[in-house]
């Protein structure tokens, strides 16, 4: 127990010491330059604008979060199947990956409007921005996973007349874990900005929206609280996959040179 | 088909590598064979073809040109059955299963009816000497333990045709030397191919072994014949059977005759151009 919270304090005190003085420090430029609210507001404002109605946050916060996790599930769903087929034959890579590079180079403020145009104001182009978004770097990871497989024990799978089926679950993918996982901490936050951009663009929900509307009112305080939740949002995401990892991945390198 | 019915029998065993720019033979004209429960080691220098002779009796690659026949069929025959076991250099386990869960890996693979003839995963725990390391993982055992649960994992399907290919390669010596011997107190417990298996009258003693190194002394102290392959490309230039008693014991590596085989073996090694 002591020794946990002992751990914890050398993990949180010193990134939570350093996010203090920088509030603390802007805090008080502001107040000593006399800053107008409207170009930067005081840490103090945002916190009282956040404090005002935290609901508001929650429920648009949840919006952006529902998409760009429903985004996710989606490109990445679509990742897998076409980085399965791809580890297995060279035919398929080859007549796949450079339409998954158009993917990628597609810049997504272009594409945006476009899938709006397609499929109207509801959460469908946003759920599929995000999916755009995370499409590339899973589909990449999740293909140098499944191949990235212990030769001796493929020899040994074989040997067993294993079926492709077998080799896949039992072999490529938790061969692919430590991948994916490499994977998931880049594209949900990329997943997020989608959503966010998404609904930038039309929407009548989501924080993407509410900075959108704080932005064109000069109403800096709500702009920087959206902005913040959204930073809390990726924070905590990534605490959570980075906890999931440890407890799956134990037997893997990485996590085992991190005690 | 001739007299004996070998277990294993190469024949004018020929295997070239090709790409596109170059051919490479690893193995010219080999032919050898090895009687049921026999314990036959391959030995040779670096890159003489051994792990791809081994390879090829597993039915893992299929040759150029010659006949391979395990118990008279195609290795394929023998793999379909689940009656080949491989122990590779690297053990190869699955780093995220326990112990016990890497030796029952086979069985979830093929739950078959040869599955049910074959000692449990806790029997063959217990035979390896890993009873007390069952819910260990890999990465906390040392790398003869771990070449113990590859050992335990081979022998899953109580498999007649042992394939190990330097098993002990990457060992250091005192485990080596030590694991010999643990190799050759669980071959004479482990048993023989069941009985009833076609074309076999009775029950062997023990399940036929062949075995691939390049350490002489490993090679006499295990084996009941030597098969010395020539460099690059493989080819047999000597066969010897050794014929020391068994139960063979660590005492033996200072006698005389032991003596006399790795000299007799460390000259064939020697001849010839390199």
């Amino acid at each position: 127990m002591n020794r946990t919270l002992r751990s914890l304090a050398a993990h949180v005190l010193p990134p939570a010491l350093t996010l203090i003085g920088a509030l603390l420090f802007w805090e008080f430029w502001v107040q000593w330059r006399d800053i107008a609210i409207i170009v930067v507001p005081p840490p103090s404002a945002v916190l009282e604008r956040f404090l005002d109605d935290p609901d508001f946050f929650r429920r648009h916060g949840g919006w952006t979060l529902y998409e760009a996790t429903l985004g996710l599930l989606l490109g990445s769903s679509f990742a897998l199947a076409l980085a399965v087929a791809m580890a297995h034959s060279r035919l398929t890579e080859r007549a796949l990956f450079p339409l998954a590079i158009i993917i990628k180079v597609t810049p997504i403020v272009a594409v945006a409007p476009v899938l709006v145009i397609m499929f109207g104001f509801g959460t469908t182009p946003k759920i599929l921005v995000a999916a755009l978004l995370s499409f590339f770097p899973m589909l990449v990871n999740a293909m140098t996973g499944f191949r990235d497989v212990n030769p001796g024990a493929l020899e040994f799978m074989r040997s067993l007349r294993a079926s492709p089926w077998q080799l896949f679950w039992k072999l490529r993918l938790p061969s692919a874990l430590p991948y994916l996982f490499a994977a998931l901490k880049i594209t949900y936050p990329l997943a997020l900005i989608g959503a966010v951009v998404a609904e930038w663009f039309t929407g009548d929900r989501g924080l993407g929206l509410v900075i959108f509307v704080a932005n064109a009112n000069l109403d800096t305080p709500t702009l920087f609280a959206a902005v913040g939740v959204l930073a809390l949002t990726g924070v905590t995401l990534n605490v959570l996959l980075y906890l999931t990892e440890r407890r799956l991945l134990f037997w893997h390198e990485t996590i085992r040179t991190i005690r | 088909m001739a007299n004996v019915r070998y277990h294993v029998s190469l024949r004018n065993l020929t295997h070239v590598f090709q790409d596109s720019r170059r051919a490479l033979t690893a193995l010219a004209d080999v032919a050898l064979e090895a009687v049921w429960g026999q314990f036959l080691t391959v030995i040779g220098p670096s890159g003489c073809g051994k792990s791809t002779l081994l390879r090829i009796i597993g039915g893992l690659l299929r040759p150029s040109e010659g006949e391979v026949l395990i118990d008279g069929a195609a290795p394929v025959e023998s793999q379909r059955r689940r009656d080949i076991g491989f122990v590779f250099q690297d053990p190869a386990l699955l780093p995220w299963r326990t112990v016990l869960s890497n030796v029952r890996l086979p069985l979830e693979i093929d739950h078959g009816a040869r599955a049910r003839t074959a000692p449990s995963p806790e029997e063959l725990l217990e035979l390896t000497g890993l009873a007390d390391f069952h819910s260990y993982y890999p990465h906390e055992l040392s790398g003869g333990m771990q070449q113990r649960v590859a050992i335990a994992r081979a022998l899953a399907f109580d498999p007649s045709l042992l394939l190990m290919d330097e098993p002990f390669g990457a060992l250091d010596e005192i485990t080596r030397s030590a694991m010999r011997y643990e190799l050759l107190r669980i071959w004479s417990a482990g048993g023989g191919a069941p009985s009833g298996a076609e074309g076999q009258p009775t029950r062997r003693p023990h399940k036929t072994v062949v075995f691939v190194t390049h350490s002489i002394p490993e090679a006499i102290a295990l084996s009941d014949r030597v098969v010395v392959l020539s460099p690059r490309p493989g080819a047999v230039r000597a066969a010897i059977d050794i014929e020391l008693p068994r139960p063979r014991t660590q005492e033996m590596e200072r006698t005389a005759p032991f003596l006399d085989y790795a000299d007799q073996l460390r000259n064939l090694l020697k001849e010839a151009p390199a």
